[in-house]
């Protein structure tokens, strides 16, 4: 009685498992051998190990193939180069390897030190913080708005998402062109500042401050789409039940809306932090941003300078490897985090 | 990834062009590379020097097939990308160069040291063209006696001001740094809403003539090794005084410290400008862009520091020949744009000046009062960068302007400023060899 039972569940495991693998028809061939002897039934298990081991890399190749072709093999090309001196030639340029060289001269500048590494890790925390934030608050607000209300935010939230950094790097250089822009002229009249004296792209921190402003208003729609989209999924009933409970908004908010949709701040945060970390295009365009103010660098800038303006290939690589180990580490942390989180909620 | 980008290129080629396709020609004849029976020359021109170059290439090119029987094919390339997209089709060899390109001079030894360029000092010898040249011009573009093309066209900086101001307030066009300075203040309290005399902080051409003209060098070689010269006594005083104008003076204000020469443009459109260094180029652009200053503007030399001209940057562009197999054919086409002709009415039409000196005295002679001015300058006080490809890094890098800035906005001292933008050169001197 015990093996034929033994022997039913041992079948409906293998229906299952062909049934998940998709490959009905090897069905009555397992089952043939596996009711006569033991021997067969274990190569049948090896070979069912085997596709079932090949078979998710299998429909994964596609996609691998494509990511190597597309960024493995780059990103190979680039660890390739900062081991470099690369000089261009005619008809294909040549590489002389130093080994470590580039690596040791950027680690041991000061200008890496002083200025690069500040200004890319205090910029990116500022971006994330204040573009989680206040995509997180827009988000609020378009989930308790009316459907054309909503609607109507959403298309003008959708229309700062949608414009090219390179134009809205320009519009945010107008508003604070210095003695012409609307902002100089605003604070002017107020007596802040003197326009004559005052241009606020010299200074690393008003720089980066118009910078930061920009970055956010380029990235909070992201995140307030996603986040609305968390909001949504949230039951009514949770925050009825707070509410009975005598909870107040700002609870409701802390102890209910956050711990739910907790992945999704999560992601938005750590996809923030990776595009804030590598941001170029909104601070090269701003003026001085392009080489001539030094204090103003970031890695992205810097690398740029070091490759294509001082046409020293392997020191911008080097500079972009330190750039792609940083975002790694970030990325590492996120998953583990991830991960963390999946255990504690089986 | 090499070969990935030649293959590429080839269907780039292939579909874009019908003769130049690789491996299109064989080249069996190579006696008689002059005639050009369906072939067909690709040739790279920077696009904004003249308003609408179209017309002038369609004549020039329909010549040229008559002359031949080649065709040509102008691809317009951009200031602001040509010279990245120069180095990228350079790697990728004689397929992807352009048979003829007009290259700025001071992308010259960058480009003749991958061996793209053609040397062709042999053939401006032979065609009698050598003794005709802007010697400034063509001194840009060699290299250990090597010539890499022939001089196109050329522009200089002088000073342009406003005549109808100047007369205004009874001023007259500056010979000295003294009446500079004496004028522009002038400028800046009788007409307090315009610039009196921009000290843009992203324009290098705009410092490098006070540089010159205290008598030093933005860098200065010996046995074959650079070394800055930004630091030195000569150079310092010029910086001190082009700086001072905005920082003592007070003539140049805040917003102009991160200037390039495009703002200071756009401010001359809007009518917001008194006096400033500005190209030859440059009095046509303002007046088709604001014609209310029609009739309005001067021009006079870079004064001296005690009269006489400051030297200013002799720029311009070279027609180059690239290492391709239809290279004396492509040699052929650059006799023809770079003389005679075709060489006088590129200038007309653009308003810069030819290589030639024939072609220069007669614009010379025309006594245009808008002209004259930049014309004296060019051939009397003309002066080249450094001709090595670490300048043209210097250059892109940004040391020159970076170092004013620093000045202007305070964080440095003139002296400050001038030794690390020393050494910055230098290193980058000392990387290239």
């Amino acid at each position: 009685m015990s093996e034929v039972e033994f022997g039913t569940v041992k079948d409906a495991t293998v229906v299952t498992d062909t049934l998940v693998a998709g490959g009905p028809e090897e069905t009555p061939a397992r089952r043939g051998p596996l009711k006569q002897d033991t021997g067969g039934a274990e190569a049948a298990r090896r070979r069912k190990n085997l596709i079932n081991l090949t078979r998710p890399w299998l429909l994964l190749a596609p996609s691998l193939v494509v990511l190597a072709g597309l960024l493995l093999w780059p990103l190979i090309q680039v660890g390739k180069l900062s081991l470099q001196d690369y000089a261009v030639k005619f008809g294909g340029g040549v590489g002389t390897y130093t080994g470590f060289d580039h690596y040791s001269d950027l680690l041991s500048s000061s200008l890496l030190w002083k200025t690069v590494l500040p200004n890319t890790v205090f910029f990116a925390l500022a971006c994330v913080g204040l573009t989680v934030a206040l995509g997180t608050l827009v988000a609020l607000l378009l989930n308790r708005l009316g459907a054309t209300w909503r609607l109507i935010c959403s298309i003008a939230i959708l229309a700062a998402w949608a414009m090219p950094a390179v134009t809205g790097t320009y519009v945010w250089i107008w508003l604070f062109q210095p003695q012409d822009g609307m902002v100089s002229q605003i604070a002017g009249s107020i007596g802040l500042i003197d326009p004559e004296t005052t241009n606020w792209f010299t200074e690393r921190g008003p720089f980066y401050a118009i910078a930061t402003l920009n970055v956010i208003h380029h990235g909070f729609p992201f995140v307030a789409i996603t986040v609305l989209a968390g909001l949504m999924t949230i039951p009514k009933e949770l925050y009825e039940a707070g509410e009975l409970d005598g909870a107040n908004a700002w609870q409701r908010f802390w102890n209910i809306t956050v711990p739910t949709i907790k992945p999704v701040f999560l992601v938005v945060t750590i996809l923030s932090t990776i595009w804030d970390f590598k941001v170029f295009t909104q601070i090269y365009l701003q003026p001085g941003g392009d080489g001539s103010n030094e204090e103003v660098y970031n890695l992205g800038v810097f690398s740029y300078i070091q490759a294509f303006a001082k046409n020293d290939y392997g020191a911008g690589a080097a500079a972009a490897v330190l750039l792609t180990l940083l975002l790694l580490l970030i990325t590492i942390v996120y998953i583990r985090t991830l991960f963390r989180q999946g255990e504690e909620d089986l | 990834m090499k070969r990935r980008v030649i293959a590429a290129g080839c269907i780039a080629m292939s579909i874009g062009l019908t003769a130049t396709a690789c491996g299109g020609d064989d080249g069996g004849d190579g006696g008689k590379a002059t005639d050009g029976k369906g072939k067909t020359l690709t040739v790279w021109i920077m696009e904004g020097t003249n308003p609408d170059a179209r017309p002038f290439f369609k004549e020039a090119g329909d010549a040229f097939e008559k002359k031949t029987g080649a065709k040509i094919k102008v691809e317009y390339q951009q200031w602001a990308t040509a010279q990245k997209k120069f180095t990228t089709a350079i790697e990728g060899g004689a397929e992807q160069v352009p048979d003829v390109a007009e290259v700025g001079t001071t992308w010259v030894p960058q480009f003749a040291e991958t061996d793209a360029l053609v040397d062709v000092t042999d053939d401006v010898k032979k065609s009698g063209l050598g003794d005709d040249l802007v010697e400034g011009l063509k001194d840009a573009g060699t290299l250990d006696g090597k010539q890499y093309g022939m001089p196109w066209y050329a522009g200089v900086r002088s000073v342009v001001y406003r005549k109808d101001l100047f007369e205004k307030h009874d001023l007259k066009p500056p010979t000295t740094w003294k009446e500079l300075q004496a004028t522009a203040k002038t400028l800046k309290e009788k007409e307090p809403d315009k610039v009196a005399f921009p000290v843009a902080g992203g324009a290098e051409m705009f410092a490098a003539p006070f540089v010159w003209g205290a008598g030093g060098e933005l860098a200065t070689e010996s046995g074959g090794k650079w070394k800055s010269g930004i630091n030195s006594p000569e150079a310092l005083k010029g910086i001190e005084f082009y700086t001072g104008l905005a920082t003592k003076d007070k003539v140049s204000p805040a917003k102009v410290n991160t200037w390039t020469e495009k703002e200071v443009g756009d401010a001359w459109n809007k009518g917001e400008i008194s006096m400033a260094i500005g190209g030859n180029w440059t009095p046509k652009a303002i007046v088709d862009a604001n014609p209310d200053l029609k009739g309005k503007l001067g021009a006079v030399p870079i004064p001296g520091e005690n009269g006489g001209m400051s030297k200013s940057f002799l720029g311009g562009s070279y027609l180059s020949t690239f290492n391709t197999d239809k290279k004396e054919l492509a040699w052929e086409f650059v006799k023809m744009l770079t003389t005679g002709d075709f060489a006088a009415k590129w200038a007309e039409q653009t308003n810069y000046f030819p290589g030639q000196n024939s072609e220069l005295k007669k614009i010379a002679a025309k006594k245009d009062p808008l002209v004259e001015p930049f014309a004296k300058q060019m051939l009397e006080a003309g002066a080249t960068v450094p001709k090595t490809k670490a300048y043209g890094e210097i250059q892109a890098s940004k040391v020159i302007p970076g170092m004013v800035q620093s000045i202007l906005t305070g964080k440095a001292s003139v002296k400050e400023a001038a030794d690390k933008a020393a050494k910055d050169m230098d290193a980058i001197f000392a990387k290239d060899k």
